[in-house]
């Protein structure tokens, strides 16, 4: 007993437990980083996974046995006592029972897509290949088996099968061929109603406010009221064309319908133009499934969102985010170096210059929400509507800058991430060594001549790292943007044809902010949960991208700058 | 100074030529009167009365602290840098006072060219290191940018040695190298003084002598100053040397008189090695 205590102590006193408490801090960390990117990856990108439908024989104990067919989402073991307690007639024996989340859809007529079954008690389970799953553009996910397909009310195709025959195969086949007939006239009329009309709104709320500017300053002459109906009525004879080959689209695209019968057996008939795609993930195999796969996470990343973001792309959101950091970035940087040099350069050092090096850090740990507030009361409410009235007195009183947008939800995240540029910089800066300086100086180069050609080259790598944190802590902050710009859907990119193509304007959607209002604004949070896990790890992918961009360029500065080392 | 240059070590170029030098018969390029400096309260400089000869090498020898180097930095006003610094008494540049009000300092470091203990390349090419100076003076057309680096390359021994690589960087090149680089860059903007500050001080014995063979083809086109820890380097290089401790001037003449018949006990102690 005496050896082994010896031993401890003189294991404690070999520095062994600190490399092993060391070691295993680093451990935990990673693994808990490593967890948490598995975590979203698994349930974000198992959701555009095709799942198997299936369709089960399900009678509770003392209810009515019904027809059940859906897609598993989930199973969870919960006691048995619990479920007695739910009202729901279990015998004795059973302890814990296995419930399964079911996706049975069909919104629009059971009232809700999602409900809970208990295991033992779902008999009968089969995979039937010709039980379909279609998207549709409102009321989620249908599955049903097809009967029959329609044109202008007449039956092209039908069938009473619901197996794979070859009535079955046909019927099929038509819906297959009328559901891509509707979704290119879908993106025709898209293509029109965003596009060409867009284009036209715009003119024409551009003739408005150009009217409105005349009349402001008295310039609104009987020749220019004239000049700008001229104009107009082009826009208008324009839109009434385009309104026509609407109408026209549209008569078009309801041509088609097709009847489905339902799980409760029920029979439905719905025009073909409210599918997205249809699928029969039962017949699909394993290369069908991938192919299936990769086509809905390219539309994830590049289609824009439908049913109040809970289906769909967030293609506007990626769009937002990167913008916006990408604008914060250039604000930010020049703005940082400048305080930075003055600092670290110019200034004498004394008491002031400690008291705003003490103010520049403490400015970074002000929380986030505190520069929304402030963003929202001085850029947008005291600079923003001062902008307005000076320069947009016509679009008033609807507010052009003085209402949250890019520009400033941009600028308020420079405010926020600033400190951190300054302080990479000045370290930057302070560890140049003298003799450079000295010898710039001494061939008669001026100060500012030293400092541009080779202080601030050689300390590009520090800035650069500088910009890392800031972009990094920029993209995934979220709160402040809700105060200063950011929507749960923006009508429009604020990059677009449209002059002057960039709109600093408008708002903009954020990746970090959709993932809080699909996940807990959203109407059908068991829908949208899967979105939620993919959306965080979207936003992680494209914080982890425009960082190793940043990280690129520092590196490759470093390389061409590696005197420090001297 | 267009015919290539071997490297083998030139002993007649390094021997001094073996007439009498006279600081009287010199003209003069800097003249110093009375310069005290300060740092802070203590005084670094007391009363320095001198003058730098024209188109020869004076060097500037003593022991760590005596104010050599402090007194080398006066001459281009690099003491500016130091905040604490504070400077009375005058130097002249051919008649025109440095310290005068009103004196452009960039202007006077361009013609007062310096060169320091560490070889301080700026991490830019092999060719953007020695035309930075011509940049700086806005001259940016190719061919004088051409012409001029390669004159200056060639002053400093080093383009034959680079001409193949020009436009790699300069942090690549050995320390020797990195140091005739310096001093290329230093020719390259064709300043009336040179000063060095012990430029082969951390430098290997076969750089140092490179250097110092160097030094003896530039004084034809430029008054050069240098501080050095070694005597024999001061002795095999210099025209004139100045003997300084704590801040005096002790004692000022030609190398061949100061080393073989000081004037001073000070100096004679200093140079016979026992104390320094």
């Amino acid at each position: 007993m005496k050896m082994k205590k010896k031993s401890v102590s003189e294991w404690v006193k070999s520095g062994d437990p600190w490399v092993w408490l060391n070691a295993g801090a680093v451990a935990i960390s990673v693994i808990m980083v490593i967890g948490l990117l598995l975590l979203i990856a698994v349930r974000g990108l198992g959701h555009f996974w095709p799942a198997d439908v299936v369709e089960a024989h399900y009678e509770l104990p003392g209810n009515q046995a019904y027809n059940i067919v859906a897609e598993r989402v989930e199973s969870v073991e919960v006691p048995a006592a619990q479920l007695r307690e739910a009202g729901i007639d279990i015998p004795d024996h059973h302890k814990l029972m296995q419930r399964t989340l079911m996706k049975t859809g069909n919104r629009d007529i059971y009232g809700s897509d999602f409900r809970w079954v208990i295991d033992e008690y779902l008999t009968d389970v089969k995979r039937p290949e010709m039980l379909f799953t279609a998207e549709r553009h409102e009321w989620g996910n249908l599955y049903g088996y097809l009967q029959s397909v329609k044109q202008d009310g007449q039956v092209v195709s039908e069938t009473n099968d619901t197996t794979p025959t070859e009535s079955a195969l046909a019927t099929w086949a038509a819906f297959e061929s009328s559901i891509d007939r509707a979704t290119d006239i879908f993106d025709e009329i898209h293509e029109i109603e965003k596009g060409d009309i867009g284009k036209i709104n715009y003119g024409l709320e551009r003739i408005r406010l150009e009217q409105r500017r005349l009349e402001l300053n008295g310039e609104l002459t009987p020749a220019a009221v004239a000049d700008l109906a001229v104009e107009r009525s082009q826009y208008d004879e324009e839109y009434k064309l385009l309104q026509q080959s609407l109408i026209d689209l549209y008569a078009k695209i309801n041509r088609d319908t097709f009847v489905v019968q339902a799980m409760d057996g029920t029979v439905h008939e719905l025009p073909v133009a409210k599918i997205v795609r249809a699928y029969r993930a039962n017949a699909m195999n394993f290369g069908q499934k991938m192919a299936f796969y990769f086509a809905k996470l390219g539309e994830f990343l590049s289609a824009e969102p439908r049913e109040a973001n809970t289906e769909g792309g967030v293609f506007p959101a990626i769009f937002g985010t990167v913008m916006m950091v990408l604008l914060m970035t250039v604000l930010v940087t020049p703005f940082g170096v400048v305080a930075a040099v003055y600092l670290r350069e110019y200034a004498k050092q004394g008491v002031l210059t400690r008291i705003i090096r003490i103010a520049v850090n403490n400015l970074a740990g002000v929380p986030s929400i505190v520069y929304g507030v402030f963003g929202l009361g001085f850029f947008i409410y005291f600079l923003g509507s001062g902008i307005d009235q000076a320069f947009f007195p016509e679009a008033l009183p609807s507010p052009t800058f003085g209402t949250g947008g890019l520009m400033w939800a941009s600028i308020t995240l420079a405010l926020l991430t600033v400190p951190v540029v300054i302080v990479a910089t000045e370290e930057g800066l302070s560890r140049i060594p003298r003799n450079v300086r000295e010898g710039s100086l001494a061939l008669g180069a001026t100060k500012a001549e030293t400092l541009w050609r080779v202080i601030l080259p050689m300390a590009s790598p520090a800035i650069m790292t500088g910009v890392i944190l800031a972009v990094a802590r920029a993209a995934g902050e979220v709160a402040p943007l809700m105060l200063v710009g950011v929507v749960k859907l923006a009508p429009s990119l604020p990059l677009d044809g449209n002059y002057p193509y960039i709109h600093l304007d408008q708002k903009f959607m954020h990746l970090g902010f959709h993932i809080y209002d699909v996940g807990f604004q959203s109407p059908n949070v068991e829908a949208a949960r899967p979105l939620v896990y993919a959306t965080a790890l979207l936003l992680v992918v494209v914080i982890a991208l425009l960082n190793l961009a940043a990280v690129t360029i520092r590196n490759h500065l470093r390389e061409k700058y590696k005197s420090l080392e001297m | 100074m267009s015919d290539v240059k071997t490297h083998s070590i030139d002993i007649s170029a390094m021997q001094r030529s073996q007439q009498a030098l006279r600081i009287e018969d010199e003209s003069v390029c800097l003249s110093v009167n009375d310069l005290h400096l300060f740092y802070g309260e203590k005084e670094a400089l007391k009363g320095i009365d001198m003058i730098i000869p024209e188109k020869k090498v004076t060097a500037f020898i003593g022991p760590s602290g005596c104010g050599k180097s402090t007194l080398l930095r006066c001459f281009n006003r690099m003491n500016d840098l130091v905040d604490s610094c504070r400077i009375t008494g005058e130097i002249n540049l051919h008649d025109q006072n440095i310290y005068a009000k009103g004196t452009d300092v960039a202007e006077l470091r361009r013609r007062v060219g310096m060169v320091f203990q560490k070889p301080n390349p700026f991490p830019k090419s092999i060719y953007e290191n020695v035309a930075y100076g011509l940049r700086i003076q806005g001259i940016n057309k190719k061919r004088i940018l051409d012409e001029t680096v390669e004159w200056a390359l060639r002053s400093a021994a080093l383009w034959d040695e680079v001409k193949d690589r020009l436009h790699e960087s300069a942090l690549g090149m050995s320390g020797g190298q990195q140091q005739r680089l310096v001093i290329a860059r230093t020719v390259a903007v064709k300043p009336e003084v040179l000063l060095l500050d012990e430029p082969a001080s951390a430098l290997d014995p076969i750089s140092t002598l490179k250097i110092e063979e160097l030094i003896h083809e530039l004084k034809n086109d430029f008054t050069i100053a240098i501080v050095t820890h070694n005597m024999q380097q001061a002795a095999r290089v210099s025209d004139y040397t100045a003997f300084m401790y704590l801040g005096d001037l002790i004692e000022f003449g030609d190398t061949n008189t100061l080393f073989t018949n000081p004037g001073k006990q000070q100096t004679e102690d200093y140079i016979t090695g026992r104390y320094g």
